[in-house]
């Protein structure tokens, strides 16, 4: 079935983070100098501006921190989703992502709530991140 | 107070508003210009600062909205020119 | 410019045909970048998340953003320009509407509208010449935390409201309580109740009784946004509440007049905020009587 939302557009700075991903790994840039864990995929590290890091992988744990529910479709990708719910997720190692949480109704999300990532395989080559209550 | 010194708002533009079809962004800049331009009671010459608010993406009929277009359609030549990315 | 002498007369404008073009769409798809691999899109959906932590970390909601947008639309019902002049608005339409993205209704949203706004800056000295009484500039501040909203930590205050708030009244030399209304840039009634809460007006989760009683409408004791604002009048950005504060002060109001005609203190000081991005940028302004 072809895959009609929007997809993630790859360069050099978060290539390493979608082929994280389509391997349904979550990986993140820990700073080799002053240990900041960062998202978004960048050069250089945010705290102290060096760009030496390593990739860590993700245990995919976290809490909801906010979150939305789209009660309307501004892309007709999503028309179908109706009402969705898109959520920050804070990561035990840090990093706030964006993402949807799935597999349970948007009724019963709330903040602080703890999650898991899913994996949505949205292509072959693309892999997206998504939660689920834990 | 320094009068010289001091700053003021001295003259308001508006334009038609809310459902306004059959008109380009470009043309509401300028009929607010020129009207703040005229409830200011100065010349367009007078005007030699030009601050344009960051424009949304052109409606597909549409060029690119910049301040350069802006003073040429008003036919001025600031010394001061910019877009506010707000 | 002014100051340095570069510049005599300096012209801001505004113009978009925001209703009646597809330049909107367009813009949600550019700008949402890749927020829109997760259906994310537009300023709603990033105040939308910025709303719903401030309800989880203290008293706020609909509850207390319906106070902000009755009063408005009171107030646009008083300015035959306001888009929103003849459709006056209860509590109960407001809680009775749709949510576009919860928790945001229709009438927590600014205005999509046609139109332009212009104002012009010029010194005092040359103000002294020309046809109104000048709205002088007491004040300025700016602060911009720039943080996207998805990465924020600010999304219930502080703001970079605060900051640009306590340097605008240092420079004009005042206290908040000398402030005689505000015109808050409104994209959102969630926005409001963040810029005055950091504004000092209240302290997080006072908001609702702050508001409650008509404190911001016609004749109340803090009038915000007289004209309808965002919400209720039109969308220019800035210069919605901009030039509504200068037209205040120069009293060319008509029936929304600031002063005896709406049971209102005489508007010799007016505060004025601007936002960028979801709460990532933020400039305040005093505009003055003198």
């Amino acid at each position: 079935m072809e895959y009609t939302k929007p997809l993630p557009r790859i360069n050099s700075d978060n290539r390493e983070f979608w082929e994280g991903c389509r391997n349904h790994e979550l990986r993140f840039q820990k700073c080799a100098s002053c240990g900041h864990i960062r998202f978004p995929a960048s050069y250089v590290c945010p705290k102290c501006l060096r760009k030496d890091f390593q990739w860590i992988v993700s245990a995919g744990i976290g809490k909801v921190y906010t979150y939305a529910v789209y009660h309307v479709a501004y892309h007709q990708g999503f028309l179908e989703d109706l009402p969705y719910v898109v959520a920050v997720v804070e990561l035990q190692e840090g990093p706030r992502l964006l993402t949807n949480i799935v597999g349970c109704p948007p009724e019963e999300v709330s903040c602080e709530m703890p999650v898991t990532v899913v994996w949505k395989d949205a292509t072959p080559d693309i892999s997206l991140p998504m939660f689920r209550p834990l | 107070m320094n009068r010289e010194k001091t700053y003021a708002i001295v003259g308001v533009g508006y334009t038609p508003q809310g459902r306004v079809p059959g008109r380009t962004s470009l043309s509401f800049h300028l009929e607010a210009c020129a009207n703040a331009i005229t409830d200011a009671g100065i010349s367009k010459d007078d005007i030699d600062g030009l601050i344009c608010y960051r424009h949304f993406p052109a409606s597909s009929d549409e060029n690119d909205l910049t301040p350069y277009l802006v003073a040429q359609h008003l036919g001025i030549e600031p010394n001061y020119l910019s877009q506010d990315a707000n | 410019m002014l100051d340095a002498g570069l510049c005599r007369y300096v012209l801001i404008s505004y113009g978009h045909n925001a209703l009646s073009s597809d330049s909107l769409f367009t813009m949600l798809m550019d700008f949402a970048g890749d927020d829109a691999v997760f259906g994310h899109f537009g300023a709603t959906g990033g105040y939308a998340l910025a709303a719903r932590r401030a309800m989880h970390e203290f008293n706020t909601g609909p509850q207390t953003w319906k106070h902000i947008a009755v009063a408005q639309r009171a107030w646009a019902n008083l300015n035959p320009q306001a888009v929103m002049y003849d459709k006056p608005m209860s509590f109960d339409d407001y809680l009775s509407s749709k949510y576009v993205v919860e928790p945001l209704r229709l009438p927590d949203n600014c205005l999509v509208n046609d139109g332009g706004r212009a104002v012009i800056v010029a010194t005092l000295e040359r103000a002294r010449d020309l046809k109104h009484r000048p709205a002088v500039i007491l004040g300025l501040g700016q602060h911009n935390p720039s943080v996207q909203v998805t990465q924020s930590g600010i999304l219930t205050g502080s703001t970079g409201a605060r900051k640009a708030c306590e340097t605008a009244l240092s420079i004009a030399g005042i206290t908040r309580d000398d402030i005689d209304a505000c015109q808050i840039y409104d994209c959102f009634t969630y926005t409001v109740e963040l810029t005055l809460q950091d504004y000092g007006f209240f302290e997080p989760g006072e908001g609702e009784s702050w508001f409650s009683g008509g404190t911001t409408g016609p004749g109340g004791r803090m009038p915000v946004n007289t004209s309808g604002g965002q919400l209720s009048e039109a969308y220019y950005m800035g210069l919605t509440p901009l030039s509504e504060a200068a037209m205040q002060i120069m009293g060319r109001c008509g029936d929304r007049q600031l002063g005896p005609a709406t049971q209102t203190k005489e508007p010799n000081i007016i505060l004025v905020s601007d936002n960028g991005g979801i709460l990532q940028t933020h400039s305040c302004c005093i505009l003055g009587r003198i």
